[in-house]
């Protein structure tokens, strides 16, 4: 498993335009027993979303550290999409609780050192909302397209 | 040096058709670690699976990927077709390349192929970082609780009992038989209650598995599933159950009456009292509440009649402890308090009763000889008018929900009245008559012709005394008129309702419980006896209102999934658990806080090699843990991981693409 | 403010009751002006301790120390050392019977120019909420004081409840638009030499081995880059939330003289508007803000 060092920390500098034909990459983090339940559900369903997002199972979003999301900010991710069950729907009892906590935190102080409150998003997806987790791809992947790349420098761009 | 196998998946045309999958599996051949990548047409077949066990073997894997559907799907039988080459079956991931792919980015082959590629390079990272999982056995202690000495706890306690498996049950009232104890006759066959229920209670005293323990409570469960240890508070009966024969003879000469609670409060009881005579087990306990050598220091009369010298008046309550492994909740139900219908003048007129009261009148062995009385004045009615739905389906006053069991009981009441007065009429106030039921309707219609009572419906708006009568305003809807119905006798069917000390009970278990205080089920249809708490499970009424036979279903499921929890001598639970670090562990503690399961403990441990010193350190408790990784996010120190979901697996997955 | 002698008194009597094995106190640099942390182990030393407005650090960092741990101490806190004492205590890494705790009712401390430090000007709980016996008394109206004595708790509480204030440089940068913040972050990054001299002085930094420094931080890429020290900031700016008691050892500390107090303000003011809790370590057994939730957390910014 390879690292990724000496990776400078990009700027959102207005200067940095988008190169032609540039997706971004959203790293999704999804709960095991309600959002990604409802993606699967998208997919049987044969919902279309844009294919920009890269989803990860944890078992419930109280496992998802603020870390996680800085790193996915730091290395591969031009945004990030957190989903978990509606509160009190939480399999694992109070999971969810101690997620939006710290989700709230980790947003705003993100936004305070300069990265757009956009480029991390949550979402409460339940393993009945097909429709509404396609809807919350979309927004996302839109929000992160007007944002445009966060990278100055792209892990693959780097190693070329 | 991992060696990965990757397996990319047709799933026919599913995700063929919008995946490049020849792509995909060369794209998946240049990821470093990626030693052998194939494709099949359906990799979850036979055929398929025999292609990752060959490739096993062959290439000398040391973990595999399989992109095909979710997880969700199909894992566990890949799982399988890894256990079955010798491998590890934790050492798989799947790429869900169908559900997040193929199928929802249909219209763009490059992307769904570009995105395939990335979940593939995803799942391969992290499988690197897999680890060997081992299920966790758990041993199991083989006796099950039974909280609730109805007809719901007295049938899962005898089923459970009969598979040879030690049952305690735990009574809060002196006697077990519950509410069906108090029944006259049942629906829709009108067999006696007592005589269909009293031999089950005997055997339930007599069983050589059975541990009854009445006039108790439950005070405190720990532990997890198949390792429980309960606390139960024996209440002080002051009577010694061994040497009191039950011969009678204190009640018959206790000298203080206090209202009787199996009789609805229609008559008497003493303070020293058996329930009712059929009472199992059959002997006296003393209410401490009336008793006045217990209050006052004076009488003492019960035992000086005692010939066994059984009374002991300084008997205080006991803790017994038990060690189960399964739990079964069936703590019943109460009635509705009927109070808030004042315009129908509960509590102001006498001759207004609740059916429970009615149903105690008319049983043989009721305070009444089992006619039907006038409260007011103890004469004999003609004309009884029954309203139903109270309480019920009324949100403004009562709840919401459908009591189930009023329609017909009130039925059963018609048809009883008619028995016990020949010349009596019976009016019936009602919303709908629901009769879902085997043999229901038939029974419904039947008592109808036979009784020839008069059904109304619509609501009752108010009732008012006339001389000694009450007058019963109501709405007729079928004619569309008021109707008034001059009534010797109403009966309200009041709605059932849960025991009001459910959420105190569901707190002390750890399991949840609805808005109205019915514990709830894990899974509304698929596991109605289950609830979330492994090991703990629900019979009868403190679900929901059910009927004797649903309930007695019920029961035997609970016994069913606990003989089934107790078929081996250990459990087997999924080895995704967090496991904590010593080393790294500062024993702040907030994962204990953290935990919504109690699964952390403190221990201790030397502050160093050899040293003597000990420091707090947390541990987990492995039969206990769900995995949800709540603590192993808030750990600072990343003491603690999760097995499965470990965080250099999830950054892997972060970081690959 | 200057407690020199009564804390000389306090420590001597200490000593010879045999009730501490050790003092911890402040004592000059012996070249200076400033003031050192001084761990005092006999009674021969204590003409040694000094306390004025110059005493500046926050002295339950050495209840870790090898020399104070598993040991009778006394120990000289401020407010703000008050509160991290109490997380000390709530997180089980200090034993309330092994402390003598001298409570001050701190005027606030001056920085090397002599200016009163910002978060003096801003301190909500001034006088000790933690102490075995208080020095100096200012019933400064607008604040809370809790004292504690062994197993009482006795609480003075003023004419009104202290008024929160948002710190002004937060404030100020917070001002500015995305860009600009980003870019001052940038620098900021840049300058860390991710010496981890913030982690060493930090009391609430007490892990057993801090996730930075573990085998499996190739997560942190240890290197001394930009990204490394983004993250590791971050990570320890999260780590505190709802923890830091805005002592600024840490600030003190750094070399590269960073602006540390911006996250955790940043942090802790998005708590105690969010979350309504209390600041960190005002009561005994009140954990950071992350190891609770309430049903009522704002919600609005989740899909």
């Amino acid at each position: 498993m390879e690292t990724v060092t000496n990776q400078l920390v990009s700027i959102e500098k207005p200067e940095i335009v988008a190169p032609p034909n540039w997706e971004p990459v959203i790293m999704g983090i999804l709960c095991n027993w309600c959002s990604y339940a409802g993606s699967d559900l998208t997919g049987t369903s044969r919902i279309q979303y844009p294919p920009n997002i890269r989803i990860i199972r944890v078992p419930c979003s109280s496992r998802v550290d603020p870390w996680f999301l800085i790193k996915s900010l730091q290395t591969t991710a031009d945004g990030v999409l957190v989903s978990g069950c509606h509160p009190g729907d939480c399999h694992y009892i109070s999971g969810n609780y101690y997620a939006r906590r710290r989700f709230l935190v980790t947003k705003k102080l993100l936004n305070f050192i300069g990265y757009h409150e956009n480029r991390i998003q949550f979402s409460w997806v339940s393993a009945a909302e097909g429709p509404k987790f396609a809807k919350v791809v979309a927004k996302v992947t839109e929000d992160i397209k007007k944002l445009g790349p966060l990278h100055l420098y792209k892990k693959e761009n780097f190693e070329k | 040096m991992a060696r990965v196998g990757v397996f990319v998946c047709f799933c026919g045309a599913n995700i063929a058709d919008y995946v490049d999958v020849p792509q995909v599996v060369e794209e998946a051949k240049r990821i470093r670690d990626v030693r052998f990548a194939i494709d099949y047409k359906y990799m979850c077949s036979d055929p398929g699976q025999q292609q990752i066990r060959d490739a096993i073997a062959q290439h000398r894997l040391t973990s595999i990927v399989v992109a095909a559907c979710s997880p969700r799907m199909h894992e566990k039988t890949f799982r399988k077709a890894l256990s079955d080459a010798g491998m590890n079956p934790y050492l798989l991931e799947v790429a869900n390349i169908r559900e997040h792919s193929s199928w929802v980015h249909q219209k763009d082959k490059k992307a769904a192929t570009e995105k395939a590629c990335d979940l593939i390079r995803m799942a391969v990272a992290k499988s690197i970082a897999n680890e060997q999982l081992h299920e966790i056995s758990v041993p199991v202690t083989k006796r099950a609780l039974v909280i609730g000495g109805g007809i719901a706890g007295i049938q899962a306690a005898l089923d459970i009992a009969d598979a040879r498996i030690p049952v305690v049950l735990v009574e809060k009232s002196p006697s077990i038989g519950g509410k069906m104890a108090q029944l006259d006759e049942t629906f829709p066959t009108l067999d006696c209650s007592q005589c269909i229920l009293t031999p089950k209670m005997v055997d339930v005293a007599s069983h050589p598995y059975i541990e009854l323990i009445p006039y108790a409570e439950v005070l405190e469960l720990q532990g997890f599933v198949g390792n429980y240890k309960v606390k139960i508070k024996k209440k002080a009966s002051y009577v010694n159950f061994k040497t009191c024969t039950g011969c009678g003879a204190c009640w018959q000469k206790c000298p203080v009456k206090v209202p009787n609670e199996y009789n609805m409060g229609i008559d008497k009881r003493k303070a020293i009292y058996t329930p009712f005579p059929q009472a199992v087990p059959n002997k006296p306990v003393i209410d401490a509440e009336h008793c006045t050598m217990l209050l006052k220091g004076k009488c003492g009369i019960c035992a000086k009649v005692c010939l066994p010298g059984a009374i002991d008046y300084k008997m205080e309550d006991e803790i017994i402890e038990r060690e189960i492994g399964a739990v079964v909740v069936a703590t019943g139900y109460d009635m509705w308090d009927p109070k808030p219908y004042e315009e129908y003048g509960v509590g102001r007129f006498k001759d207004i009763i609740t059916s429970l009261e009615f149903e105690r009148m008319v049983s043989a062995n009721g305070p009444t000889n089992g006619l039907p009385l006038r409260p007011s004045d103890g004469k004999v009615p003609k004309n009884v008018v029954f309203i139903k739905c109270i309480g019920s389906r009324d949100e403004a006053k009562g709840i919401e929900y459908c009591s189930k069991i009023c329609c017909m009981y009130t039925t059963k009441h018609t048809i009883l009245l008619h028995h016990k007065v020949h010349d009596s009429h019976a009016y019936v106030f009602y919303m709908d008559i629901r009769a879902a039921g085997k043999g229901y309707e038939e029974f419904v219609k039947k008592a109808q012709v036979d009784t020839g009572a008069t059904y109304l419906r619509g609501r009752v708006s108010k009732i008012y005394k006339k001389g000694d009568k009450l007058m019963v305003r109501g709405e007729d809807a079928q004619i569309g008129q008021v109707v008034e119905v001059e009534a010797d006798l109403v009966v309200l069917a009041t709605a059932v309702i849960a025991p009001k000390d459910n959420p105190d009970l569901a707190r002390l278990l750890g399991i949840s419980y609805d808005k109205y205080g019915y514990l709830s089920e894990a899974h509304p249809k698929l596991r109605p006896v289950e609830t979330a708490k492994a090991g703990i499970f629900l019979a009868g009424c403190t679900q929901a209102p059910k009927d004797i036979p649903e309930t007695v279903a019920q029961a035997s499921a609970c016994a069913a999934k606990v003989c089934g929890l107790f078929a081996g001598d250990t459990m087997k639970k999924d080895p995704m658990v967090s496991t904590i670090n010593n080393e790294y562990c500062s024993g702040c503690q907030n994962c204990v806080t953290v935990c919504p399961y109690g699964a952390i403990v403190t221990d201790e441990v030397p502050m160093g090699h050899g040293s003597k010193e000990l420091r707090t350190v947390a541990k987990i408790n492995e039969g206990v843990c769900q995995g949800c990784g709540s603590c192993v996010a808030i750990c600072r120190s990343m003491a603690i991981n999760l097995a499965g979901f470990t965080d250099p697996q999830l950054i892997n997955e972060i970081v690959s693409i | 403010m200057d407690y020199t002698k009564q804390i000389q008194e306090i420590a001597a009597k200490l000593f010879a009751e045999d009730k501490i094995d050790a003092f911890v106190g402040y004592r000059m640099t012996g070249f200076d002006k400033n003031q050192v942390p001084a761990i005092i182990t006999g009674a021969d030393d204590v003409s040694k301790l000094v306390f004025n407005d110059k005493s500046v650090f926050n002295l339950s960092n050495y209840l870790k120390h090898e020399h104070t741990r598993n040991k009778r101490v006394g120990l000289v806190v401020k407010g703000c050392d008050s509160r991290s004492l109490n997380l000390l205590l709530t997180e089980s890494q200090v034993k309330r019977e092994k402390l003598y705790v001298v409570g001050i009712a701190c005027d606030g401390v001056v920085d090397d120019e002599g200016k009163k430090m910002q978060n003096c000007v801003e301190c909500m709980f001034p006088d000790a909420v933690v102490a075995d016996e208080m020095v100096g008394n200012h019933g400064r109206s607008g604040s809370e004081t809790l004292i504690q004595t062994g197993s009482e708790t006795l609480i003075q509480t003023g004419s009104e409840t202290p008024i929160y204030k948002i710190n002004a440089d937060v404030l100020d940068l917070g001002s500015k638009d995305l860009v600009q913040r980003r870019e001052y972050f940038e620098e900021v990054f840049e300058n860390c030499i991710r010496c981890n001299a913030c982690r060493h002085s930090c009391p609430l930094c007490y892990c057993a081995k801090c996730c930075i420094d573990q085998e499996t931080s190739t997560l942190y890429n240890g290197a001394n880059t930009t990204s490394s020290a983004f993250h590791a900031l971050m990570t320890w700016s999260l780590h505190l939330a709802g923890r830091c008691v805005d002592c600024r050892n840490c600030e003190k500390a750094c070399p590269s003289h960073l602006p540390l107090h911006l996250l955790h303000k940043q942090n802790e003011q998005v708590i105690y508007e969010n979350f309504q809790e209390h600041l960190a370590g005002v009561h005994e057994g009140d954990r950071g803000a992350f190891y609770k939730y309430s049903m009522k957390d704002p919600d609005d910014f989740i899909m």
